[in-house]
């Protein structure tokens, strides 16, 4: 009689929830599953709808009798749940947001307490929300793929796992492991949350339900004793983790946020704790600084999706010119299975390329990003070939030799005689017009520019420059290639510097200006940590090399005339041969890891330090010009969209992450205010380069905003 | 008509002596090397490769099948089959007969052959008797079983017999190759200063060809260096050391040094080969043309001769007859040996006693024979000497202005190989 009943209500559902996110079905033994497979999309979010349709799921599992178990599965191929629909949160208000928070909670919060046993199997990823999900199971069982991984990457995005997260994760895993996780926001393997007893098994993806099915009848699992999960020992991690985060979290609120929730979670009642959740994140979505990080990560992810067919894939590829820009592409495109040839005129460079190169592989085998049988299959992917050979098979050429205009014309004319009809030619000049050397080489549609920043490993942006004549075609390639290989892709035009070196540049040079007349270089690298740059632009500068640096200042005063106004005391370091980490000895003396300043450059300048800058002024001089030089990139349609050039910043350079990136900054200051410190500041310091730019001066004179709406979509 | 097989391209990495910069790569990484420079200096589509046959005698244990693994390390597609070959010394020479045969029975049009050796790491071998004790240690269960296991070892047990050693030892007639080479000196009456005076010439050409072999070579790039010369061929300063050196095989009465044997070598040698109309389908302008070829048989104890039945046995395959040779390579294995093929070749009593003929082989000019040095100067890779010299002597056919070439090597266990090559024009 009951097996009837229930068959007529699965039969019902089926109907009822035809056009729905989540579909519903019995297996044997009274077990019901529920399989996430979001309509219309590759991944499974949460957004109100899902969450309501699981809320009715429930409302149903409840109602049939002796039901044993529910099974929680995704219908996707690499991806279990992927959290909370953040478009559709970086569009809802404050209200909505609360309202949203609150769904989640309570859904999960059911879950938690069916009396049947719940078990989530995971295969492929489950982040934040989807990670939540599976902590309100009593069970989790997840396949060995390298798609799965579990994680809470919250914190990042400005906000904190508020549907249970920081109340259940120590729970299960206890509060030291919890506190890693939802801090550092990393994702981890199934064998390592194995291992932290997050997962219970560990199986084959065919093996999957079976074993899910499994773990129904082994019911609610003993809970575990956590020896951190007491009033004595949260109160100890919470002031470590405090002390740890102290200079971060003043930017980063949800990171204080996450550790005071989780940490005083453990000695409440987990209705209380969730309460406290509900709090936090109604606090910090009420900030610019999430809206800031989850445009960001929208931007990013946007950058990342294919935008070209898959069956466009690059796969051989002639990098030319061995040096650290060269061996640092060969290095990257050989780790994502591209064969490279890496060509140069001199056997020693190579030689010496391919030792950097082998050198990378051999840190990331240390920093556990790739093992010795995988360096080797890369290492076997790059040919170096000395002298010219012919490239009628190559996909693609990427020139990264030297930063000489007569140079690269001559190269280029030879690569467009040696490389047949169909490969695309690059060149990764991070100043020069990509124009005039495709014009010189005399195929100007075939050439497009290609930027890579130093160190290629770490930074993620790739800027893709169209020249004046190149064929549009050719820029959504290379738009497709940069995603191929996992970086993530700006267009811009060509104007000099692109968008990164332009508008960072004014900055270095203005934070030597600022050296000169006295400032020490401690302080004005705290100031600028303190605004929120993982750098400061002193330690930036030795970091990248004081002759490139210069290099690159050179080709933008040529452009744009005495903006930049190098400082004296540049040329002079380079004279004495302080190039910075290369040379072990800039602006800091480096040893190893360590670095402090160098006393060297100070002693030059006739009474160093005697007039000294308040925090304030110096950011206010450093900052400004960069976003005065961010306005003008706008003002000149550098990129398509202002969205564009912070990401650029944010991606390229690590631009303060939460304030959104520079033009987002000349909103939330004020363009008014702005341009008041700079007739200020052209006025006292008599330095026409902070000159308020034409689009700054309009809109301080309208009142209007460069985005249209904050944290929108414009 | 049968199709011929043309030679495209070739590279090869320089050749070190063993326990010098190679000593750290193995011998599939040299091969690849040799293989990915070939295919970027050709910019051949390596989807369009029917077969990978390269020779390798001392085939490491952890590559078996070393073509294969050369052939995938270096690019080539999954698809395409990969074989090694051996024939001792003249296994870089099989693998491109090999890619003939392979042609004519109509198995593909397109080949990478060549050869590979590092004899830097030629293993050391436990005895079978210790083998043997290691086995019931590893079996044993119980602490008694296992230290009476370990109380069958003797000191002898320890220690290991070279690999290499081993290799250059004919089971069959139980000698070694140098003493094979002391036969031939004695039958022949060739001296100690008949031979030193060889390899200091060997040595000489090869110096002096310092600029031509470099067009063969492809740099090799171990922890950040270059390596892009060979370095065998001995300065003049050390040259005048060659007359002082000790016997090595014959302690008290031989004449064979180690100045004048071949010296123990690592290297790797790839050639790009396709059938004519192949080639020129895909617009290859070929090098040169195997014109015939003929392995041949003789006593293991006078292995060292096995070039002149070999070339006895080309002519009959080819019509072409020594003289008309621009260039002859015969792989120096040892002085004396080249010496008494030399020897052998225009002996009217060998050619009626040996090769059943009633003409000599023909007499071999040392104006035309190995020019640019060989295997005592340069090197002898075991498995990868024999496309050496095609490699070295299509080349100088092209600097010549030549039209054939002839290269020979004499092979261990008693067998002799030989080629006859033309340039293509």
């Amino acid at each position: 009689m009951k097996t009837e009943s229930l068959k007529t209500s699965a039969h019902e559902s089926s109907v009822a929830v035809e056009t729905s996110h989540i579909r519903r079905h019995f297996m044997p033994d009274r077990i019901c599953v529920l399989t996430f497979d979001r309509i219309g999309s590759s991944a499974n979010v949460f957004d109100r709808a899902t969450l309501m349709e699981l809320d009715r799921h429930i409302d149903f599992v409840e109602r049939v009798p002796n039901l044993r178990g529910l099974v929680l599965v995704s219908g996707k191929k690499s991806i279990f749940i992927a959290g909370a629909d953040l478009h559709a949160v970086s569009r809802m208000d404050t209200e909505e947001l609360r309202g949203f928070a609150v769904l989640g909670q309570r859904v999960f919060s059911r879950i938690a307490n069916l009396s049947l046993t719940t078990v989530a199997a995971i295969h492929g990823a489950a982040m934040g929300g989807g990670a939540e999900l599976a902590l309100a199971c009593d069970r989790r069982v997840m396949s060995d793929d390298s798609a799965t991984r579990i994680g809470w990457p919250e914190t990042s995005l400005g906000i904190l796992p508020a549907w249970g997260g920081c109340t259940r994760l120590p729970v299960i895993v206890g509060l030291a492991k919890a506190l890693e996780l939802i801090v550092s926001g990393k994702s981890v393997s199934a064998l390592a949350a194995k291992e932290m007893g997050l997962a219970d098994a560990v199986i084959p993806i065919g093996c999957l339900i079976e074993t899910a099915l499994e773990q129904i009848w082994l019911g609610s699992p003993e809970k575990r004793f956590q020896g951190w999960n007491n009033y004595v020992a949260s109160t100890f991690l919470r002031t470590v983790y405090n002390h740890r985060l102290s200079n971060q979290r003043r930017h980063y609120p949800a990171l204080g946020q996450a550790v005071d929730v989780t940490t005083r979670g453990v000695s409440l009642p987990v209705s209380e704790s969730l309460k406290a959740e509900q709090v936090a994140i109604e606090k910090l979505f009420s900030t610019d600084t999430s809206k800031n990080l989850i445009h960001h990560f929208l931007q990013q992810e946007r950058a990342k999706k294919r935008s070209g067919p898959e069956s466009c894939v690059i796969s051989n590829v002639a990098v030319v010119g061995a040096g650290v820009m060269g061996a640092g592409i060969a290095h990257w495109l050989a780790g994502r299975g591209v064969h490279v040839q890496l060509q140069d005129v001199r056997a020693e460079q190579l030689g010496r390329g391919m030792e950097s190169i082998q050198k990378l592989f051999q840190d990331g085998i240390r920093r556990g990003k790739t093992n010795a049988t995988e360096m080797r299959n890369a290492l076997d992917r790059i040919t170096p070939v000395q002298g010219d050979v012919p490239l009628r098979h190559m996909d693609l050429v990427i020139e990264a030799a030297t930063e000489r205009m007569e140079l690269k014309c001559a190269l280029f004319r030879s690569l467009v005689a040696r490389s047949g009809p169909r490969t695309m030619l690059a060149t990764n000049t991070s100043a020069l017009s990509v124009t005039r050397i495709a014009e010189a080489a005399g195929a100007p549609e075939r050439i497009v520019g290609l930027h890579f920043f130093n160190p290629v490993h770490r930074m993620q942006l790739v800027e893709i420059v169209a020249g004046r004549r190149t064929d549009p075609e050719l820029v959504r390639r290379m738009v497709s290639f940069a995603q191929q290989i996992g970086k993530l892709p700006v267009v811009v035009s060509d104007s000099p510097g692109f968008v990164v070196n332009r508008i960072l540049m004014p900055y270095l040079m203005e934070a030597a200006h600022l050296f000169e007349s006295g400032a020490a270089v401690g302080d004005i690298d705290a100031a600028m940590c303190d605004f929120g740059m993982p750098m400061g632009p002193m330690r930036l500068m030795d970091e990248i090399g004081l002759d490139v640096a210069a290099d690159v200042a050179r080709t933008l005063t040529r452009a744009f005339g005495d903006r930049l106004g190098s400082p004296a005391i540049l040329s002079r370091m380079l004279d004495q041969g302080l190039l910075g980490c290369k040379s072990s000895a800039g602006f800091y003396l480096h040893d190893g890891r360590n670095a402090k300043p160098n006393p060297e450059p100070a002693r030059w300048l006739a009474d160093h330090s005697a007039t000294r800058f308040s925090r304030a002024e110096l950011q206010q001089r450093m900052g400004l010009v960069m976003l005065n030089e961010a306005a003008r990139c706008w003002e000149e349609r550098v990129a398509i969209a202002p969205e564009q050039i912070d990401f650029a910043m944010v991606a390229g350079t690590g631009f303060a992450p939460f304030r959104g990136g520079p033009l987002r900054c000349i909103d939330t200051f004020g363009a008014a205010r702005i341009v008041e410190c700079l007739t200020d500041m052209v006025a006292s310091r008599a330095g026409l380069r902070f000159a308020p730019c034409v689009l700054l001066q309009e809109l301080a004179e309208s009142g209007a905003k460069i985005f249209s709406k904050p944290g929108g979509k414009k | 008509m049968i199709e011929r097989l043309v030679i495209v391209d070739g590279v090869r990495t320089p050749f070190c002596r063993a326990g010098t910069e190679f000593a750290s790569l193995s011998a599939d990484e040299l091969g690849r090397v040799a293989v990915a420079s070939l295919l970027a200096r050709t910019d051949l589509d390596p989807h369009l490769v029917d077969e990978v046959i390269f020779g390798c005698v001392g085939q490491p244990a952890e590559t078996s099948n070393i073509a294969r693994v050369i052939s995938l390390r270096a690019g080539i597609p999954e698809r395409v089959p990969a074989v090694t070959v051996h024939r001792n010394c003249a296994s870089g020479l099989e693998a491109l007969t090999q890619a003939h045969q392979r042609m004519c029975a109509g198995l593909g049009s397109v080949f990478i052959v060549g050869g590979v050796e590092n004899m830097s790491r030629s293993p050391l071998h436990f005895s079978f008797r210790a083998a043997e004790k290691f086995q019931k240690l590893a079996r044993a269960k119980t602490l008694f079983a296992k230290v009476s296991a370990w109380a069958q070892f003797r000191p002898s047990d320890f220690s290991p017999r070279s690999a290499l050693q081993l290799a250059l030892t004919d089971p069959v007639c139980g000698l070694n190759m140098g003493q094979t080479a002391e036969l031939l000196a004695r039958d022949f009456n060739i001296t100690r200063s008949e031979q030193d005076t060889f390899a200091l010439e060997s040595h000489k050409r090869a110096l002096a060809a310092h600029q031509k072999l470099a067009e063969e070579i492809c740099p090799v790039y171990v922890n950040g260096r270059a390596v892009i010369a060979d370095n065998g061929p001995r300065t003049e300063s050390e040259l005048d050391r060659i007359s002082k050196l000790n016997p090595v095989f014959d302690r008290a009465h031989g004449t064979v040094t180690a100045g004048n044997s071949s010296q123990l070598t690592d290297g790797a040698v790839a050639l790009l080969v396709m059938s004519e109309s192949r080639a020129a389908k895909l617009g290859f302008k070929p090098m040169g043309i195997l014109t015939g070829y003929a392995h041949a048989g003789c006593e293991p104890a006078r292995m060292g001769l096995g070039p002149v039945y070999a070339i006895a046995r080309a002519e009959t395959a080819t019509g072409l007859a020594l003289a008309q040779a621009d260039l002859v390579e015969i792989n120096e294995a040892f002085a004396a040996q080249v010496l008494a093929v030399v020897a052998a070749a225009q002996s009217p009593e060998f050619a009626r006693k040996q090769l059943h003929r009633d003409t000599t082989v023909g007499g071999i000019s040392l104006e035309k024979l190995n020019v640019n040095g060989g295997a005592i100067a340069l090197g002898h890779p075991v498995g990868a000497s024999g496309a050496r010299l095609v490699l070295t002597s299509l080349l100088e056919l092209r600097r010549r202005n030549g039209h054939r070439a002839l290269v020979a090597l004499c092979v261990g266990g008693g067998q002799g190989s030989a080629a006859w090559l033309e340039r293509n024009k």
